[in-house]
């Protein structure tokens, strides 16, 4: 069964992402595509070989790259001619400053990068955009005295121009053009592995990519390649990671799980509500499901375990085991702190308050707490309106029913000796009632095999 | 116990093989048989050689890369080499798209509906499930009447096919000198190796997660699935072999049905009918949508891919025009039965390409390291691919000589 996905897909209007070119730099921009094939010619101008691949330096830290050199194609040869003794890069071809070329086979030095090669036509991350897109044509031009990559093509027209004759090529023609600034490009593996300039390359980006909605972050996670997936999940911070993995259509998260394996993926699990966390564990196979709750700390691997003994459908099965609870003796200055300490307090509406044997009195609300003063004893909150308690096994649609009766946003649940063990909030039951919500989506096509 | 152990193996293998049969193959092994009894058998054989060699070439692709072949392509191979293919990749799965809604056609006319009620009735209810989200639930009872298929081992038993002839032509090579069995094994080539179901194959495995560690149990799946699926296919053919002896090609629903005749006695061919409209419904949709995948991973429109129908205009249409387009074709004149085979046919044709680029793919340290081809697969699969390039070859040639007007 689909579980619905949470979050503002969709519904939120991203930021313009397209780059707005003055009529001056859209004169100036060299197509990299274009330039594929194009001839090189020395400053006698005779031709001396073809453009193979544009060359950038990716480790100066600049939103645009600069280009480094050409990769000329000489005869049977790949040689590399630094932009230094470049003296022009037009849409029909290249001269070059000097008539001498050292004809060494061409090898990718530390800190660079092939643009046809691990660019064009990859994946990359619209970042301002957040979404993903393929790179169909990318943009050079002279900046600050330097000829830099500033910008991806993503139209389709472009796409399609480059499947006709060179001469359709030749001009750069803009059409959907991100600011290169904005975005963040994966490097392939061996580049990564080697060198750890991923990283480097990949901090210009850190803070906007933690900083995504769960949502969005979810999105990108999904529309990304494996190798992609990989990287992007190696930049932001496990806990957004995690969140992020809460609003993953559940296909794509089992997906997300079973590639990255257990011991990461186990981290992540351990990161999500363990509401979300048992959904997240339900969809697994039982092997896999018991070999990432054996990567995890033993008391998180019990606690998850006993929200995954009930059934998807009962409150055990959809609570958030993370309570915060305070006895009826504690301060309200007590319970702020206790407050701060705990962690997903974002998803809690109230504070369960128990008397010395452990047994449920009330549910003081945030809003009582924030309104009552810090040396007031908890005892004088208690009253009603009284917290809905259910015990685990109660249906869903019971405490639906329970929750608006009584007009709560959360309810109880409590053991048979009515200690409290977990909270289910009104998400948590529009989840477990709405399966259809998930379907909004493209069917995925299945075929059996 | 051993048999049981057998069952919990083979069974679900077996029952997703049955249900991954689609109209048009349904058509080509049935007409195999009445038309040409057990000769087609050991073409058969080495067509499941060939369909367990590429099937586990595009496993091992969807596991090392975890990407589908629409972005493998569009990643590894020129742009222009990548929109031949996807092209060639359209036309074959509008040729199933049509060979879908022929199967709908065909199996209403048996009931007297014609098709030009049925086919666009067909188009439209499919075409409304899927864009409106209740379409899993549909899913579920095509893939239960397409289930009706594992009867057809039952049938060619019951039948009491000549078993020494069976066994002869299954294991010695045969083939029938005349351009209509050379027609109908590219036909067959077709059917068993559908372009469309070697794409599902790969992004099936890589949205699995399936990683390179727990491959090889995943590569067992791949052949076993290959295997099982055309055990059925060819008791689709001895069935009908046995069953059928006018040894002419099928012209309704009516002939193809009497393969079936040793289970289902009078009701034959209703039983039959209700398989081949599950099959067909349950392809109408998964053809399209996969095309829709595919295509929009190469030209990098994943994003709108994910989102819900209304917001993907790309997808939409691309959705759209392949349903629209197979039903158009399955109402021109003609015989349909004729259309189910010429479809299963150009499929032969269009082949021989897809699994060229895949080999070529899978062939590549530079993607795949350690896991490529080594020497032995190289020349067996370059091997392979080349007899059914030949193959159709000659069936391009045969089918230009007779729309030139030219008799052999």
């Amino acid at each position: 069964m689909s579980t619905p996905r949470r979050g503002s897909r969709g519904i939120r209007p991203h930021r313009s992402h397209h780059l707005d070119l003055t009529h001056g730099l859209r004169e100036r921009l060299v197509s990299v595509a274009g330039l594929v094939r194009r001839p090189v010619r020395n400053p006698g101008g005779e031709g001396v070989g073809y453009v193979s691949d544009a060359v950038a330096r990716w480790d100066t830290g600049e939103p645009h790259p600069p280009l480094a050199g050409l990769v000329v194609r000489v005869g049977s040869r790949q040689a590399f001619v630094p932009v230094n003794l470049v003296a022009q890069v037009r849409p029909d071809g290249v001269s070059l400053s000097t008539a001498r070329l050292t004809l060494q086979e061409f090898t990718p030095h530390e800190g660079e990068v092939c643009l046809v090669r691990d660019i064009l036509d990859r994946q990359l991350l619209d970042v301002d955009g957040v979404r993903v897109v393929r790179a169909a044509d990318l943009y050079l031009a002279t900046v600050t005295d330097r000829i830099r990559l500033v910008g991806v093509e993503v139209g389709l027209r472009t796409l399609l121009r480059r499947l006709g004759p060179a001469r359709w090529r030749a001009k750069a023609r803009p059409d959907a053009v991100i600011d290169w600034a904005s975005v963040h490009s994966f490097g392939s593996v061996a580049l990564t592995e080697t060198s750890g300039r991923g990283a480097i390359r990949l901090d210009r980006h850190r803070n906007e990519l933690n900083r995504l909605l769960p949502a969005d972050l979810a999105a990108l996670l999904e529309d990304l390649g494996r190798q992609e997936r990989r990287e992007l999940l190696d930049v932001v911070e496990p806990a957004a990671a995690a969140d992020a993995l809460e609003s993953m259509h559940p296909d794509k998260r089992r997906q997300l799980l079973t590639e990255t394996g257990p011991p990461r993926a186990a981290d992540l699990v351990a990161l999500m509500e363990p509401d979300e966390a048992a959904r997240a564990l339900r969809g697994l196979p039982r092997q896999q499901r018991d070999q990432l709750l054996a990567a995890m700390f033993a008391d998180k691997a019990e606690a998850l375990r006993s929200v995954m003994a009930f059934g998807p459908d009962t409150a055990g099965g959809v609570m958030n085991t993370e309570l915060v609870i305070a006895s009826v003796a504690d301060t309200v200055e007590h319970v702020r702190i206790l407050l701060r300490i705990k962690r997903h307090v974002a998803d809690l509406d109230a504070v369960v308050v128990v008397d010395e044997q452990g047994h449920l009195v009330d549910d003081v609300s945030l809003e009582e707490l924030l309104l009552a003063e810090h040396t007031t004893p908890l005892e004088e909150l208690i009253g009603p309106p009284w917290p809905v308690s259910v015990t685990p096994d109660t249906p869903v649609r019971r405490v639906a029913d329970r929750m608006l009766d009584a007009r709560r946003l959360s309810a109880v649940v409590v053991d048979d000796q009515l200690r409290p063990i977990g909270r289910i909030l009104a998400d948590d039951v529009l989840q477990a009632l709405l399966p259809g919500l998930g379907l909004s989506r493209l069917p995925r096509p299945r075929w059996p095999t | 116990m051993r048999l049981l152990a057998l069952v919990a193996i083979t069974g679900p293998g077996l029952v997703a093989a049955a249900a991954g049969n689609d109209a048009g193959g349904i058509a080509a092994y049935a007409s195999a048989g009445a038309q040409f009894g057990y000769h087609t058998l050991f073409l058969m054989v080495f067509i499941t050689g060939c369909l367990a060699l590429v099937q586990e070439m595009c496993a091992r692709l969807g596991s090392y890369t975890g990407e589908g072949l629409g972005s493998l392509f569009r990643e590894q191979f020129s742009l222009r080499v990548t929109a031949i293919v996807l092209v060639a990749f359209l036309v074959a799965n509008l040729g199933a798209m049509a060979s879908e809604f022929a199967g709908v056609g065909v199996s209403f006319e048996l009931v007297g509906v014609h098709r030009f009620v049925s086919v666009p009735l067909a188009a439209g209810i499919i075409w409304v499930l899927v864009v409106f989200g209740s379409y899993q639930r549909a899913e579920r009872v095509f893939r239960t009447a397409a289930l009706i298929f594992l009867v057809y081992p039952i049938a060619a038993i019951l039948a009491h096919p000549n078993v020494g002839e069976v066994l002869h032509q299954t294991l010695l090579p045969s083939f029938v000198p005349s351009q209509a069995f050379l027609l109908l094994s590219v036909g067959l080539v077709g059917a068993t190796i559908s372009p469309y179901v070697q794409f599902y194959v790969a992004s099936a495995v890589a949205d699995k997660g399936v990683r390179p560690l727990d491959y090889p149990r995943q590569r067992v799946d791949a052949i076993l699935g290959a295997v099982f699926a055309n055990v059925i296919n060819m008791f689709i053919i001895i069935a009908a072999a046995a069953a059928i002896t006018t040894r002419a090609p099928l012209q309704s629903a009516q002939d193809a049905g009497q393969a079936l005749r040793p289970v289902a006695g009078p009701f034959a061919a209703e039983l039959f009918v209700i398989g081949l409209l599950g099959a067909s419904a349950l392809a109408a949709a998964v053809v399209p949508l996969s095309t829709a995948y595919v295509v929009s991973e190469a030209i990098g429109a994943e994003r709108s891919v994910g989102k819900s129908f209304r917001e993907a205009p790309l997808f939409r249409w691309l959705f759209t025009v392949q349903i629209v387009i197979g039903a158009v074709v399955a109402l021109l004149p003609g015989n349909l039965i004729d259309l189910l085979i010429r479809t299963q046919i150009l499929n032969g044709v269009i082949a021989p390409i897809l699994l060229t680029c895949i080999l070529v793919l899978t062939n590549r340290r530079s993607l795949l390291g350690e896991a490529a081809n080594g020497p032995l697969l190289r020349a067996l699969g370059g091997g392979l691919i080349g007899i059914i390039a030949l193959l159709a070859v000659a069936a391009m040639g045969i089918s230009a000589a007779r729309w030139l007007g030219v008799t052999g």
